[in-house]
């Protein structure tokens, strides 16, 4: 199966498949090497380096404020509005640069904190065995049960909305694959030799988990994180469009299509540039991601 | 026999584990449903609901309440309204998400098989490219903006299909399939797209197999090895997928059921949350939970039937 | 006067047009004035109301009395000749804007307009508002009150059928009294506490006993739509069908009988033929679908999927585009109730502990210069443009202009709260923060629903006082909640529905009333803030005028209490109110909605006929 199920599950997730053997120690200079050598990559990183450096400076890219009111409303894209005016008169290019820096912030967190979780249980689950395990997986098995965004909306539904609340929804809606793939290449890697080395000349369970068996996993990780990012962007604006997300008057693309909703006749453009936006960010991380995996050959056994 | 008991008995622990979670989870939440449905009201008849719906006992006699209710079939009343059965609700919901859920299988397997099959057979042409492009492009929008784009070009502008709602299957096909074209896409367009990418990469890896070549090799026309030989061992794994598609195409639904309005379990979990409407929150997570965990079980006994080579242990 | 109103007069026979064209002229023997009476014996006892009285009111509403007023509201019976024009039958697609379901038509469960929307349509009360805002008779066909204005004896129409064949009797609203004031039964239970007893004398007459006179009996609690507390409920049909389905189709002895209400899906509404008006309804069929979003409703109408939109409203950003559209009559009216902004007055830098105060002492406080200051730069007609896009009018007191005569016309310049920028400033500078420097950020707390008006505002203070507002979004579910303990810096909110100067003044503006911190009280709070007497408004010249109002008979003088309380308010800022909305009809151009069935706020819809 290839990413095709990738942000969803069951059976979807790469975390849920059987990783190719481990990975050999990976050659990092290599690797990027190789990365840098694919045209997907290369497009991918371009067009998100584009986007983080206008985000980040978001105010020189533009010369307007993200929330000021000053404009006429529902002006079309112009010279002046390169994507036209919303309802209250704010620049559109201007709220949605602004918003990116909320998908990217939500993307970002989201997998970090999902992947440092996950990665623990794993790591714990897959070396130690027992009841660890036996609980551990038993929560993942819970969770895997359910598409990743419906766990999400779950956890919305009782943290309540919110920035800091999707985020915590986000990262433990995914927590399960990031697990499940660790424990997965800990299984394996466990009873090689060089860990069997590092045991008998008496390293510690922390330095034989962190020196020895993370950085073997580690591939396979980094791709289901990068594939990650392009989930967590797409489910924190889904829920700002059911109105279960970020409510303040931060602008984030979900809520910018969502408010837009009573305006399509009148300026479709308030409702077709947010979701390019979403579009084009989710697209580029989907290319450096694939190529990533191709790679680093992760690759998922049908 | 065996396994299978163990594999009931487990998800049946599973529904009762996310009922419990959701059920203490939902308490501990802020925002008080009575005293806003009363707002405007008599405050002294909040306490004669809360009484009557039990709100006004410990949250753990609550739960057995809820326990006992649940495994008699239970599953309690909407706090709103004429205080609807939460299992009505959810019985009235169930086909309009079958509906959308099927008319959207047909519309990503059609697609996304033919897709597929077309970018392996012409491997490295404009169209391959042209659909490997539109694949990635599938699975980077959000269906909700699909669903949206859609509504702006063929049933605003067009006029071409309503823009919103949901006609039942005896209200005629036509009518039916009418207004479940437009959301059946925003939820297929994006399933068909990773459909495509799988049959095209089984496609592949068949095609460079030994078979294959020696059916070339005996002069077979290039149509009859791609499809009596090819595609038969290449959907091996796409048909797999099917089994598992109809939770995803759930996922799918949640969104765009509310970008259509149509009231099918994705609408009614959305808008109970919004309302904190906990008996509705509660019953239609419960079945979710229900439908997906049994779904899962269901496809891995067939497989089991199917392939004697799966084992388990 | 129009062409159909010309035609119907010229098919009255000559008689009746004497009659009514003496009517006519009769209406200007009276003083001009607007509609909510009170209750004097005189003048609301007798038939329906007593023609004088109606005369009198209709030639308030406008000064001039039209036709349709008469052939309408006041009940007058045409010959069948006369309303030939309205082609009979008919099938009437109706889209409720803002909902995805109507979740109920229970009178003792309904909570919101959308749903008596349709309720008025089915069912009966012993009153009915009309187009102006006056009870009419509806079950009950005339009263009488006594000297001391408590007892109420009410005749009962005859003849009339429940849509299950079953005859209508005293004991229906003795059964529906005793129901709807158990609050077990009904969430209205409050509206009756007034009424504490309700006997049947015979089969066809009822007694009232108020504990103390009302002035908006008929108006507020008896009403068939806004009161829902004596809607009158059939007890054998709730008993047969049981709750659940008796929400969803109730039985009732209005005009349509539901036949079909699938919730999410759609009500079916067909003519009831045993109505006790004969000439009413003209359409056959009705059915009612929610429509919750904007641009699906608004491609409906267009399309003529629909015909005539009710429910929420119609989207203020949609009105423009229906205006242009020569298919479609968009018509507007004020609409009744008031919209604010609150402002804790517990909190820093907003604190005022004691309103009592007069006007000019209470501007000494440093807490009421902030106040005063942010009401005086809120700028309502900028608001009103790009919040509302240009559909409400400035609002500086809970007494709406729907309501006519209570209404004060001249409180736009008197209010202490009128938009004055640099006084506003100057204000900001003596409390401590000239151009708003050291000025705590404050939090506004809004719905969801309500975010993009509460973003106009934000900007606005930005703007005006150079001071930051953040927006606190929440589900009104938990907004209420908080509006209720008074926790919150500035709280948007505000009121629907209000037909009597008792759903503004009493519901609102007392001490004690339910939304003024009705929770302030609660263990935890009284740490925090101490014993507190009230929420976000009190005191004791207003309460006082509130409570006289409510049994004033005479409606010159309960107007100058009405305006005087309503006054007050306004200048000792119990609120910054910004706005009245207004109330848009809209619906296709083959449909004809008489004025005599324009009540704001409702949809009745058994006058309405196709051209």
């Amino acid at each position: 199966m290839t990413d095709a199920m990738k942000d969803s599950k069951p059976g979807g997730s790469i975390a849920a498949l059987p990783v190719a053997g481990p990975a050999d120690m990976p050659e990092r200079p290599k690797a990027w090497q190789l990365l840098l050598r694919d045209k997907r990559a290369i497009a991918g990183l371009t067009v998100l380096g584009l986007i983080v450096i206008c985000t980040l400076f978001a105010s020189v890219v533009s010369p307007y404020d993200p929330l000021s009111q000053e404009f006429d409303i529902l002006l079309p894209p112009s010279t002046l509005h390169v994507l036209g005016t919303d309802d209250l008169g704010r620049d559109l290019f201007t709220r949605i640069l602004y918003g990116a820096r909320v998908s990217l912030f939500v993307g970002i967190t989201t997998v970090t904190i999902s992947m440092v979780l996950g990665v623990a249980m794993g790591i714990l689950a897959g070396y130690f065995g027992g009841w660890i395990d036996i609980l551990f997986m038993r929560y993942i098995d819970l969770q895997w049960a359910f598409p990743n965004f419906i766990i999400a909306v779950y956890l919305v539904a009782v943290f309540g909305t919110g920035l800091a609340n999707v985020i915590v929804a986000i990262s433990l809606a995914f927590l399960d694959d990031f697990a499940r793939i660790t424990r997965g290449m800990v299984l394996s890697i466990r009873e090689e030799e060089y860990v069997l080395a590092a045991r008998s000349i008496g390293a510690s369970d922390t330095t034989i988990m962190l020196r020895h068996i993370l950085p073997n996993a580690i591939a396979p990780i980094i791709v289901q994180a990068t594939l990650s990012v392009s989930f967590a962007i797409l489910a924190e604006a889904g829920l700002s469009f059911l109105g279960l997300g970020v409510k303040a008057s931060t602008p984030t693309w979900g809520l910018i299509i969502s408010d837009a909703r009573s305006f399509f006749t009148r300026a479709w453009w308030l409702g077709i540039y947010p979701g390019l936006a979403i579009m084009i960010t989710v697209l580029s991380i989907n290319f450096f991601g694939d190529a990533l995996r191709d790679v680093l050959d992760v690759r998922a056994a049908e | 026999m065996r396994y299978f008991v163990g594999r009931v008995m487990q998800a049946l622990i599973v529904v009762w584990a996310v009922g419990t979670l959701v059920f203490f989870m939902l308490r501990a939440v802020p925002g008080d449903p009575i005293q806003a449905l009363l707002a405007d009201v008599d405050p002294r008849a909040a306490d004669a609901i809360r009484a009557k719906l039990g709100l006004d006992q410990p949250v753990w006699v609550q739960y057995l309440f809820w326990i006992r209710n649940t495994l008699s079939g239970d599953l309690g009343q909407s706090l709103y309204g004429s205080h609807q059965e939460v299992s009505q609700q959810i019985a009235e919901a169930i086909p309009r998400t079958v509906s959308l859920a099927l008319v959207a299988f047909l519309i990503s397997f059609t697609l996304g098989l033919t897709a597929g099959i077309v970018s392996a057979v012409k491997k490295d042409s404009f169209l391959d490219y042209g659909f490997n492009l539109a694949a990635f492009l599938g699975i980077s929008m959000p269906s909700f903006w699909i669903g949206i784009v859609l509504i702006i070009v063929f049933a605003v502008n067009l006029r071409w299909f309503p823009s919103i709602g949901y006609k039942p299957i005896s209200a005629g096909l036509d009518q039916w399939l009418r207004y479940l074209i437009l959301p059946g896409l925003s939820v297929g367009l994006p399933f068909s797209a990773s459909i495509a990418r799988l049959t095209r990469s089984a496609m592949l890896e068949v095609l460079g197999q030994d078979y294959i070549t020696v059916a070339r090799a005996k002069g077979l026309n290039e149509k009859r090895v791609v499809f009596r030989h090819a595609l038969r061992n290449a959907l091996i794994p796409v048909v797999t997928v099917m089994g598992i598609s109809l939770a995803l195409l759930f996922s799918g639904s949640v969104v765009v059921e509310n970008v259509f309005a149509i009231k099918g379990l994705g609408r009614v979990l959305i808008q109970s949350i919004l309302n904190r409407d906990y008996p509705v929150v509660q019953g239609s997570i419960l079945l979710v939970a229900v439908l997906l965990v049994f779904m899962n079980l269901a496809v891995d006994m067939l497989y089991r039937l199917i392939d004697p080579r799966i084992t388990y242990d | 006067m129009n062409e159909q109103m010309k035609q119907i007069l010229a098919k009255l026979t000559r008689q009746e047009k004497a009659r009514v064209e003496e009517e006519h002229r009769r209406a200007y023997d009276f003083d001009p004035r607007d509609p909510l009476f009170g209750l004097t014996t005189d003048e609301l006892s007798g038939p329906k109301l007593s023609r004088r009285s109606f005369l009198r009111l209709a030639a308030a509403s406008g000064g001039s009395l039209s036709l349709s007023h008469l052939l309408g509201a006041a009940g007058i019976v045409l010959p069948q000749a006369a309303r030939a024009v309205a082609q009979s039958g008919g099938h009437l697609i109706c889209g409720w804007a803002g909902t995805a379901e109507i979740t109920t038509l229970d009178p003792a469960q309904i909570n919101q307009v959308l749903q008596f929307q349709v309720s008025s349509n089915v069912l009966s009360g012993l009153t009915h508002i009309n187009a102006d805002l006056v009870a009419e008779g509806d079950l009950a066909t005339d009263w009488s009150v006594s000297d001391d204005g408590l007892v109420w004896t009410f005749n009962l129409r005859e003849g009339v059928t429940w849509h299950n064949g079953d005859p209508f009797t005293a004991a229906d609203v003795v059964y529906t009294y005793n129901r709807s004031k158990d609050p077990q039964q009904s969430i209205h239970s409050g509206n009756l506490v007034n009424v504490l007893d309700v006997v049947a004398l015979d089969d066809m007459t009822i007694q009232l006993s108020l504990g103390r006179p009302q002035a908006s009996l008929l108006v507020k609690t008896l009403e068939r739509s806004s009161g829902r507390a004596m809607t009158i409920v059939s007890q054998n049909a709730i008993e047969s069908m049981g709750l659940q389905e008796y929400g969803l189709k109730p039985v009732g002895t209005g005009p349509f009988r539901v036949t079909e209400h699938q919730l999410g899906q759609g009500v079916v509404l067909e003519r009831f033929d045993d109505y006790y008006d004969p000439d009413r309804p003209v359409l056959d069929k009705i059915t009612i679908i929610p429509i919750p979003e904007n641009e699906p409703l608004a491609a409906a109408i267009e399309t003529g999927d629909i015909h005539l939109i009710g429910g929420n409203g119609v989207a203020a950003e949609l009105v423009d585009r229906f205006l242009a559209n020569p298919d479609l009559v968009v018509d507007e009216i004020p609409g009744n109730g008031f919209q604010s902004v609150f402002v804790n007055p517990w909190r820093e830098p907003m604190v005022v502990e004691d309103f009592n105060l007069s006007v000019d002492e209470l501007k000494q406080l440093n807490g009421f210069k902030v106040r005063l200051a942010l009401a005086k730069a809120f700028d309502r007609e900028r608001f009103i443009q790009r919040g509302l896009f240009g559909r409400g009018v400035p609002a500086f007191g809970t007494i709406n202009p729907a309501m006519g005569f209570y209404f004060d016309t001249a409180i736009n310049e008197t209010s202490e709260q009128r938009f004055d920028l640099e006084a506003a400033q100057s204000l900001l500078a003596d409390a401590g923060y000239p151009n708003g420097e050291g000025f705590p950020t404050l939090k506004l707390l809004t719905t969801p629903g309500g975010r993009r008006q509460a973003e106009v505002i934000v900007d606005m203070y930005r703007n005006n006082l150079n001071i930051n507002i953040e927006l606190d979004v929440k589900d009104f579910t938990v907004l209420i909640e908080d509006a209720n303990r008074m926790e919150y810096d500035l709280l948007r909110l505000g009121s629907g529905g209000d037909f009597d100067p008792d759903d503004g003044l009493v519901d609102w503006m007392l001490s004690d009333s339910r939304f003024n911190g009705a929770n302030r009280n609660d263990a935890d709070l009284v740490d925090k803030y101490g014993e507190r007497a009230f929420g976000f408004f009190s005191a004791d010249r207003v309460d006082e005028l509130i409570h006289e109002q409510a049994v004033t008979a005479d409606p010159d003088a309960r107007k100058a209490l009405v305006q005087e309380a309503n006054q007050l308010t306004s200048d000792k800022l119990a609120s910054i109110f910004i706005f009245h909305g207004t109330e848009i009809l809209v619906h296709r151009a083959e449909v004809a909605v008489p004025p005599a069935g324009r009540i704001v706020g409702l949809r009745d819809l058994d006058r309405v006929f196709f051209n």
